[in-house]
């Protein structure tokens, strides 16, 4: 073949001088302002703000939080056995009691009570009492704010994991971290602005329709980010290319693609869309920068459990979160439990069994994160949620065993930090857990809650839709839970 | 159930509503209706309705309607004295200075600007003008034009009128090349071949391009590019969505009925009766049945935490869609309350719901039995009813076993009745069920057993069914229709009969009487001959809008769904009368409409700016050039199947799995369940094919914004995200055909490099690259080998990566 000497033209150099030209200049700084990347990489940025709708927009309330992290405890943990503590209850097992319960195996007016089956300790100055499932989060309850007076509209994991994360029974709503980053934009564009993690034994049931966009671009969907492999969706280069050859590759495509642009110049997605391989480049850097722990000192990550079983992947998860928060993430889903049954917080069968394996999973590194956060300042900026899309029923599902169907009359939830009152608790359910009594709070309530903090007012949020304006939290207006903030 | 989800549809006007009723304020350019109203009843509802609209009358005074809104209030005073503005006790209040006096009383006072719309709008008579959309279209004359010699058919006297009222020249024709362009991918889907493109290059016959649309109507392709868009308006899926995502069988056949009755150009009248009553017509067909797949494509929760709710969210689900997709109407708005800006009474849509009352559910709840209500056995009568009593003797046989298995499965252990909710049941009873029952009720458990096995073998003898995904069981007796209080199924108010709604005239629904072994109630098919009726003012003009929208890259009404006043108005009104009569005149027949478009001037234009163009008409809301497109989704996958060579030009039939990676199936609560990987050949047909699973969307379809699936869409988005660069650069369909198109490329011209390139940039671009293209390629080559190490080979897959990653590839001038 007809070999030609390498071409020692700078192409880097060219595409720098020509990409600056189209460019909005004010996305320069911003972009600059994650402190990942030098001005010079930014200089060739040419996202604009039209055609970025991920870039920070401004909060119509002042913000107590920037970042959410929601700690889904999938299938639904037993607040009875976890922060709901009901001392009249020890005793009391398999007895019978007349009790309306409502789950997957329909509508009950009495049930054989299975008691608590861990014992309840005082933690804190606040005194409040944790099972024994979570010795490590019963040492952070002075920044906590239950709420034990969750409701939820279904007791089916489908709808009800719906509800919790797009505020509707029915799918094709948009996801909270959808609504959060269609609201707020997202100040790090090299990483997406709403991301999700998984457990290893897979998704929660209706997979990514929990972390849908809906009829909101795709560009507000959750990203599934892992620390092992691709930390997201075809991040990782193929094998044989490597950063330096793309570079070369993605300089011959700017190339064409600025000539292409030259008689076109009025139609900005053109240049958006060479922009965004910049990016795609960009955050192959940046991405695998925010998995990797090589800086993270041996204490943080014993702290977190990383590296030891049971703790290490959600230990992983929590360190991630952290770092990615750090990196101006704006709305981090982790969940606990994945598949069916017991592969998740769903205990049918055996409570004991089943609960203590995923507490014993989650308990270090959740206690880990909020401590991390506190000691470097930025539990305040960081709102964590805690919770599964419902809880479980005092009594027994079946004629024998400990297993509890689902509760969604009645169960716990908490949160901390970011301008969140610490240990504090409101709302409570009746003597068994079996429903709310004081102060039932909505999802809706909850909703509102987290977009209030993160500076959104939830009644004023929108999205028009089908000839609606389209709200998370419904067309009634919704009040955030004023008791719990500081 | 909370109160809050029943009023999910309350409609409310916050301020953000305000926001897009101001940005949807149009100009004089992009507004030719004198629809000042609009804009007023806009601000009016968003501001004032509060306290002065349909709900409330505070001081007397409400503002919804005109004869309310010029009456004399309770001070006396009069709010709007038409052609007075000074006399309006109105403007005085939203001027005043007087926080006390100054309307609104909450939130931010009006803007100058609001202020001068009222004061205009007052002047000229306070008058509340209908909607246009609600008045019925009239057949308008061409306008005249000056420039007469660049008419080509009756639609450029549409386009060049306004034009040249604003001083604009339409810009010149598109070069040859880029008008095969966009007219092959407009109606197939996918590019030319460099020989197609050249036939036409260099065809000399003055009617060479008419040929070239009429060949392009006539191609089988043109159904499957065109179906998607109906798809798209219909939120076709093949899965149920929710916590099981079963799939929906047979739902494939409606998606070909689909690219089947655009293909035989069907009148659109036509495909609407059989799609709202296959099932009821004096011929009822194979076709005609498949079409009613159109009641099961909708979401579907196979265990509803309250069926009745389910059950209307179901309903809603197919008003809305009908409502959006037929007649261009979000009715939906109107299930918890009257419409706050569209005349829809909440009554109207109770009425519409009750021309469904006989739709049955997808499935009995708690129950994946399909069966039942949607599959429909078309095979020849003999066998169908052969299999149908095999089917009802195996339901009231399962039914017995059943009985059996619970009463043991109840007595055993924790474990293993958590078991029996699983996969292992069967093993499970085989292993212990004798355990639990009595001997004698054993045997007559194991008796059961052995007939049903028997009834599967006589079903196994017959020739399969021909199952279709339809309305296949009705209720022909349905329940009385109510309007819900709020919304709220277990609130029944006021009794309804299926009717029309009140702003086309309120003509009533006269529904035949039924004979008493009607399978159905017959008012669904009173519902398709109302809606397919030349007479129905938006039938003919929403679709043939649809058609204008796919082929400029928006419609006359940019907001294709909702022709109401919360929709855009049309940018070409007398236009879109015109080609709905047209569409009318040729038997609802889509064909000739898009040969009409076609062949129009206006259709034929360069998309190159031009400055007094993008002066004065920035969004192009006048139509001076034809607007640039990326393509969909499937045509870029398809392209790039099409380019190296692997497409698979199959038509029709079950739909395909594409290769998925781990990390997308690992998002499944069971990775990989319900997906069933193709081969290579299969896995290599059009996108249209791809199996629609509502959960796990393919990722080259998700990322270049493929529509969601649970609600009717009108339009796609189009985004752009570092996620699709990723995508194109490394994902493995990318990786794998840019390793075909290489070895396409070898394989046609040889080893030599410069000639591999010049063919590669050929196929993909379509043009005679330009030598700097080529020198730049080369370098990369060039440098991929010498700095890389890669061989020729693989550099050469590199370089094929490149090209199809570029703009040029993935837009249409």
């Amino acid at each position: 073949m007809a070999r030609r000497d390498f071409c020692n033209r700078t192409r880097r150099e060219f595409l720098w001088e020509t990409g600056a030209g189209f460019g909005a200049a004010a996305l320069t700084g911003m972009l600059d302002s994650d402190g990942f990347f030098g001005s010079a990489a930014c200089a060739e940025e040419s996202l604009s703000v039209e055609t970025t709708p991920l870039y920070p927009k401004p909060t119509t309330l002042p913000p107590k939080a920037k970042n959410v992290i929601f700690l889904f405890m999938y299938g639904g943990p037993s607040h009875i056995d976890t922060f709901d503590y009901k001392p009249d209850m020890v005793g009391m097992d398999n007895k019978t009691v007349a009790v309306d319960t409502f789950g997957r195996g329909g509508k009950k007016s009495q049930g054989r009570i299975v008691e608590p089956r861990w014992q309840f300790k005082q933690h804190g100055k606040c005194g409040k009492w944790v099972s024994q499932l979570f010795p490590h989060i019963g040492c952070c309850v002075d920044d906590i704010a239950f709420l034990h007076s969750m409701t939820a509209d279904s007791p089916i994991h489908g709808s009800a994991m719906l509800m919790m994360n797009s505020g509707k029974l029915i799918s094709g709503s948009p996801a909270l971290g959808s609504w959060i980053t269609y609201g707020l934009g997202s100040p790090n564009q090299n990483l997406p602005g709403f991301v999700v993690m998984l457990d290893p034994s897979g998704g929660p049931i209706s997979g990514a329709k929990n972390w849908s966009s809906g009829y909101m671009p795709a560009i507000y969907q959750g990203a599934t980010f892992k620390h092992e492999g691709s930390p997201v969706l075809n991040l990782s280069r193929p094998k044989g290319t490597t950063r330096e050859l793309q570079r070369d590759m993605l300089d011959t495509l700017a190339l064409i693609n600025q000539r292409h642009m030259a008689t076109r110049s009025d139609n900005s997605d053109l240049a958006a869309r060479i922009a965004s391989y910049e990016l795609a480049y960009k955050m192959q850097m940046s991405a695998p920068e925010a998995v990797d722990f090589s800086q993270e000192s041996p204490s943080t990550l014993k702290m977190y459990g990383v590296g030891r079983k049971p703790t290490h992947h959600f230990g992983v998860q929590c360190l991630l979160a952290r770092r990615l928060v750090e990196r101006g993430v704006r709305f981090i889903q982790l969940y606990s439990g994945g598949n069916h049954i017991d592969y998740n917080w769903d205990a049918h069968g055996d409570l004991v069994h089943n609960h203590s394996k995923h507490a014993g999973e989650t308990d270090q590194p959740i206690a880990a994160l909020l401590q991390d956060l506190k000691q470097r300042g930025m539990l305040e900026e960081t709102l964590i949620v805690w919770g599964g899309e419902f809880g479980r029923q005092p009594t027994a599902e079946y004629a024998k065993g400990t297993g509890r169907d689902h509760n969604s009359y009645g169960f716990t939830m908490w949160l901390a930090g970011g301008g969140i009152k610490g240990g504090i608790s409101i709302g409570s359910t009746d003597e068994l857990g079996s429903r709310a009594v004081e102060r039932p709070i909505t999802v809706k309530e909850l909703h509102a809650t987290i977009l209030h903090q993160m500076g959104i007012d939830p009644n004023q949020l929108s999205y028009f839709y089908n000839g609606l304006d389209q709200k998370l939290v419904g067309v009634e207006p919704v009040s955030p839970i004023h008791e719990v903030i500081a | 159930m909370t109160k809050d989800f029943h009023q999910l549809y309350l409609l409310r006007i916050g301020a953000a509503c305000l926001a897009i009723a101001l940005t949807c304020q149009f100009d004089a350019i992009a507004n030719p209706i004198t629809d000042a109203f609009q804009e007023v009843q806009s601000l009016l509802a968003a501001r004032c309705f509060s306290c002065h609209g349909p709900d409330k009358a505070e001081s007397g005074l409400a503002l919804h309607k005109q004869a309310l809104a010029h009456a004399e209030s309770e001070s006396g005073l009069h709010a709007i004295v038409p052609g007075k503005p000074k006399a309006s006790e109105l403007l005085r209040r939203v001027n005043s200075d007087d926080e006390h006096e100054r309307m609104p009383l909450e939130g931010e006072p009006l803007k100058p600007q609001e202020i001068e719309l009222l004061r205009q709008w007052i002047l000229d008579g306070a008058k509340y003008e209908k909607h246009w959309a609600f008045v019925p279209p009239k057949r308008h004359s061409t306008p005249v034009v000056e420039q007469s010699g660049w008419v080509r058919n009756p639609i450029d006297t549409f386009i060049l009128r306004r034009l040249e009222r604003h001083g604009l020249r339409p810009s010149p024709p598109a070069e040859g090349r880029v008008l095969a362009r966009r007219l092959y991918y407009d109606l197939t889907g996918l590019p030319p071949t460099i020989s197609e493109l050249n036939n036409f290059l260099s065809d000399e016959r003055p009617d060479a391009y008419e040929r070239l649309v009429d060949k392009l109507l006539n191609s089988p392709r043109y159904g499957e590019k065109w179906a998607r868009h109906w798809l798209d308006v219909v939120r076709y899926a093949e899965s149920n969505s929710f916590e099981r995502d079963s799939t929906k069988p047979f739902a494939w056949k409606y998606r070909d009925y689909v690219i089947r009755s655009l293909n035989e150009d069907k009148p659109y009248d036509q495909f609407i009766r059989e799609q709202l009553a296959g099932d009821e017509l004096d011929e009822v067909t194979k076709d005609t049945i498949t079409a009613t797949g159109y009641y099961r494509l909708g979401t579907w929760d196979d265990e509803p935490a309250d069926t009745l709710q389910a059950r209307y969210d179901d309903l809603d689900n197919i008003v809305s869609t009908t409502g959006q997709a037929f007649l261009g109407l979000t009715v939906g708005c109107a299930r918890c309350h009257d419409h706050k800006i569209d005349p829809i009474p909440q009554a109207d849509y109770y009425k519409l719901l009750a021309f469904f009352a006989d739709v049955t559910p997808y499935a009995m709840p708690r129950n994946n039995d399909v069966k039942l209500n949607s599959l429909w056995d078309c095979s020849p009568p003999e066998a169908a009813q052969k299999r149908e009593r095999l089917a009802q003797r195996e339901n009231q046989l399962d039914e017995q076993a059943r009985k059996f298995e619970d009463q043991a499965i109840r007595k055993m252990s924790a474990t293993d009745q958590n078991r029996s909710e699983t996969d292992a049941r069967e093993e499970l009873l085989q292993e212990k069920i004798h355990k639990y029952l009595s001997p004698k009720e054993f045997q007559e458990y194991s008796e059961i057993k052995a007939q049903l096995s028997s009834i599967q073998l006589q079903q196994n003898e017959l020739a399969p069914a021909d199952w279709v995904l339809s309305l296949a069981k009705c209720e022909p007796n349905p329940r009385s229709t109510h309007v819900m209080y709020r919304g709220n199924p277990h609130v029944p108010g006021k009794e309804v009969e299926p009717g029309f709604p009140e702003l086309f005239g309120g003509a009533t629904a006269n529904i035949p009487p039924q004979s008493g072994d009607a399978r159905s109630t017959g008012r669904r098919r009173v519902l398709a001959n109302w809606i397919a009726s030349p007479n129905n003012m938006l039938t003919a003009r929403v679709i043939a809008n649809r058609v204008w929208q796919h082929h400029f890259g928006r419609g006359i009404v940019r907001s294709a769904s909702n022709f109401g006043r919360l929709g855009s108005p049309p940018t070409h009104p007398e236009l879109l009368d015109w080609l709905a009569f047209y569409l009318i005149d040729h038997q609802w027949r889509l064909k000739p409409l898009h040969r009409l478009i076609l062949l129009s001037n206006a259709y034929q234009m360069a998309s190159s700016a031009d400055p007094s163009g993008l002066a004065i008409d920035p969004a192009n809301d006048l139509f001076w050039r034809f607007n640039m497109r990326r393509l969909t989704a499937e045509e870029i996958r398809d392209s790039v199947l099409y380019v190296s060579g692997e497409l698979n030009e199959e038509h029709y039939g079950p739909s395909i799995y594409p290769e998925l990676s781990q990390e997308v199936l690992a998002t499944q609560s069971r990775p990989g369940h319900d997906w069933h990987t193709s081969n290579r050949r299969d896995a290599s047909r059009r996108s249209i094919y791809i199996h629609i699973k509502r959960s796990l969307i393919v990722p080259e379809m998700l990322l270049f914004d493929f529509p969601e699936t649970d609600t009717s869409c009108e339009a796609r988005f189009n985004t752009t995200q570092a996620a699709q660069a990723l995508n194109l650069l490394h994902g493995d369909f990318m990786q794998t055909q840019a390793k075909y198109l290489a070895e396409r490329v070898v394989r046609e011209v040889g080893d030599d490099t410069l000639a591999q390139l010049r063919h590669t940039l050929r196929l993909v671009l379509l043009r005679e690259p330009d030598s700097q293209t080529l020198s730049e390629c080369l370098d990369l080559i060039g440098t991929l080998q010498v700095e890389h190490g890669l061989n020729e080979h693989d550099a050469l897959v590199q370089c094929c990566l490149m090209v199809y990653s570029t703009n040029e590839f993935v837009f249409l001038d």
